[in-house]
């Protein structure tokens, strides 16, 4: 039977779970709706090689229009602002309506906004597509003194791509430490000694009182009332998942769409991936919703999967990175479950990592390092979490033994 | 084929099994894998951003980067899963008296 399957959502999991689809299904038809005018393209170059020049938007592509005229996978610039569950279907703004047999959601995450005065809503810059990375590196490369309001991933990232432009940056972050929410202090400490030794400026613990313009700059004020002089404000005050569109409909959102193991959301035929959905993980017998690179992609896949009827369970264990300055820091499985952490190294030249453990396996890990340094062990520690492996502590702590002997056992 | 082409990398016991050692030659940079069938060479740096590949993981024929979990086959060179999408070079091995050459073009 010739299904219509429509993918909400033109980003990372979107293409994913088009491509997987196709491969297990020849004949339906696949059209994936993005608001975005361009085809699906990978985020983590923006706040990093893309403002440093050294990516084109070219090379951002996932995939050419070819690779979808030869799969047969529709992509179509339409922005969706309606939709009826029940009807099976899709309203579009421009009022065209789509019908479809199944479908996948996959709209993504949105930028939080900073409450300000209305006079200043057009001041403030955010970074989460392509459109806003090239406004953001055309206008700094007439500015000098950067703030940027939050200390999160997207904003250090920001932070240390515009100080490599030889801009004086300065970063206000409301919590004790930086990237609070998934890292864990100890290694968000190395990394704000390397932002500091790169000569940007980062404020911990400060809330933001008000933000005056002043002759086209502007004045931040701080709760401690200190004030910050500066020319151009970027916040990165982290993201919620864009899921207005089914406020009036009975899709279960909590945090993101809730889907389980399967992708399957709360309606039948409705299935979510991506920084969208909060799925439930067997492994962590819990639900989560993951921001990262490698989710989108996975999760994506196994929605296709799913769709296309190879059921399959979504297992994989969390992973990400950040990249900043010639540090490369990489996180996998959950770090706030446990009952033991254990330090491996103690040069960030070579790597250092730590692991979380609960009843002596690994739960999550998080490692930092100059670049290339703490792959290697972060993805065999992924392997150890997946396989549930009771570790040696000895060889855990010792970065000279090999962390692959924990594998073989 | 001219002899001059094969560049001795080392004895073939400075690699572990399902591991690899990096060699430099001249300005250039290349892994050089012992896999269960044999020796295999490809460039050394991953062809999505330039990070050496010595610091990845080998599993069976497959090269992981340390950076971003890109995968590489070590046979063929062909990018398995992004971020990276440019294939990796590869060059032919050679075991001579139980050293290793890799020829480069
Ligand atoms: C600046 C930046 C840097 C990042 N760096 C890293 C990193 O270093 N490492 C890492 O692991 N992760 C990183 N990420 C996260 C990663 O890029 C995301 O997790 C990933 O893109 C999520 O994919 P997705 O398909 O769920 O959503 P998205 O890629 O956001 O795609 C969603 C798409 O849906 C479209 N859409 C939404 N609503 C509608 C609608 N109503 N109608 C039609 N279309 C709609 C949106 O316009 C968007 O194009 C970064 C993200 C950003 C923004
Ligand atoms: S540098 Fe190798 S995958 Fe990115």
């Amino acid at each position: 039977m010739k299904n219509n399957i429509i993918i909400l959502g033109g980003g990372q999991a979107g293409i994913y779970a088009a491509r997987e689809i196709r491969q297990n299904d020849s004949k339906s038809n696949i059209k994936i709706f993005g608001e975005e005018n361009l085809l699906p393209y990978e985020r983590p170059p923006l706040s990093k090689d893309f403002l440093l020049d050294k990516k084109k938007e070219e090379d951002l592509y996932f995939h050419s229009s070819d690779v979808l005229k030869n799969e047969n996978i529709e992509f179509e610039n339409i922005s969706i602002n309606k939709v009826d569950f029940e009807n099976k279907k899709l309203f579009a703004k421009n009022d065209n309506v789509y019908s479809y047999d199944s479908l996948i959601i996959s709209t993504g995450s949105e930028n939080k906004k900073l409450t300000l005065d209305n006079n200043l809503k057009n001041d403030i810059y955010y970074l989460r597509n392509l459109e806003e990375a090239k406004k953001i590196k055309e206008i700094v490369s007439n500015k000098n003194k950067i703030t940027i309001i939050g200390g999160g991933f997207i904003g250090l990232e920001i932070a240390s791509s515009l100080s490599q432009l030889q801009k004086k940056v300065i970063v206000i972050e409301i919590g004790n430490q930086l990237m609070g929410r998934i890292i864990p202090k100890q290694i968000a400490d190395l990394v704000q000694n390397t932002h500091i030794e790169h000569g940007n400026e980062i404020i911990l613990n400060k809330q933001i009182e008000k933000i005056t313009k002043k002759n086209g700059d502007y004045e931040i004020l701080l709760n401690d009332n200190s004030l910050i002089e500066t020319d151009f404000i970027i916040a990165g005050i982290g993201s919620t998942p864009t899921v207005k569109l089914f406020d009036n409909t009975n899709l279960k959102i909590d945090n993101g769409i809730v889907t389980n193991q399967f992708c399957e959301t709360s309606i039948k035929d409705v299935y979510a991936a991506g920084d969208v959905s909060n799925f439930y993980h067997p492994f962590y017998e819990r639900n989560m919703r993951l921001e990262s690179y490698q989710h989108a992609q996975n999760h994506g896949i196994c929605a296709g999967k799913n769709i296309a009827g190879v059921k399959t369970e979504y297992t994989s264990i969390p992973w990400m990175w950040s990249d900043q300055f010639n540090l490369n820091l990489q996180l996998t499985g959950i770090c706030d479950e446990y009952d033991e952490i254990i330090k491996r190294g103690n040069d960030i030249n070579n790597g250092i990592i730590y692991f979380f453990l609960k009843n002596n396996k690994i739960r999550g890990a998080c490692g930092v390092g100059i670049i290339g340094k703490v792959g290697r062990d972060i993805r065999i520690t992924s392997k150890l979490i997946e396989k549930n492996t009771i570790v040696d502590k000895q060889i855990l702590s010792d970065p000279n033994l090999k962390l692959n002997k924990l594998m073989q056992k | 084929m001219s002899e001059e082409n094969w560049i001795e990398v080392g004895s073939t016991d400075s690699i572990e099994e399902e591991d690899l050692i990096r060699f430099d030659h001249q300005d250039k940079t290349f892994c050089v894998y012992k896999l269960t069938d044999g020796f295999y060479a490809t460039d050394g740096i991953c062809t999505h951003e330039a990070v050496h590949l010595e610091d990845g993981l080998v599993m069976d024929d497959e090269i992981e980067c340390p950076m971003h979990q890109g995968i590489f086959n070590i046979k063929s060179g062909e990018a398995l899963s992004p971020p990276a999408c440019e294939d990796l070079k590869t060059y032919p091995v050679k075991v001579d008296n139980d050293k290793i050459f890799i020829k480069i073009d």
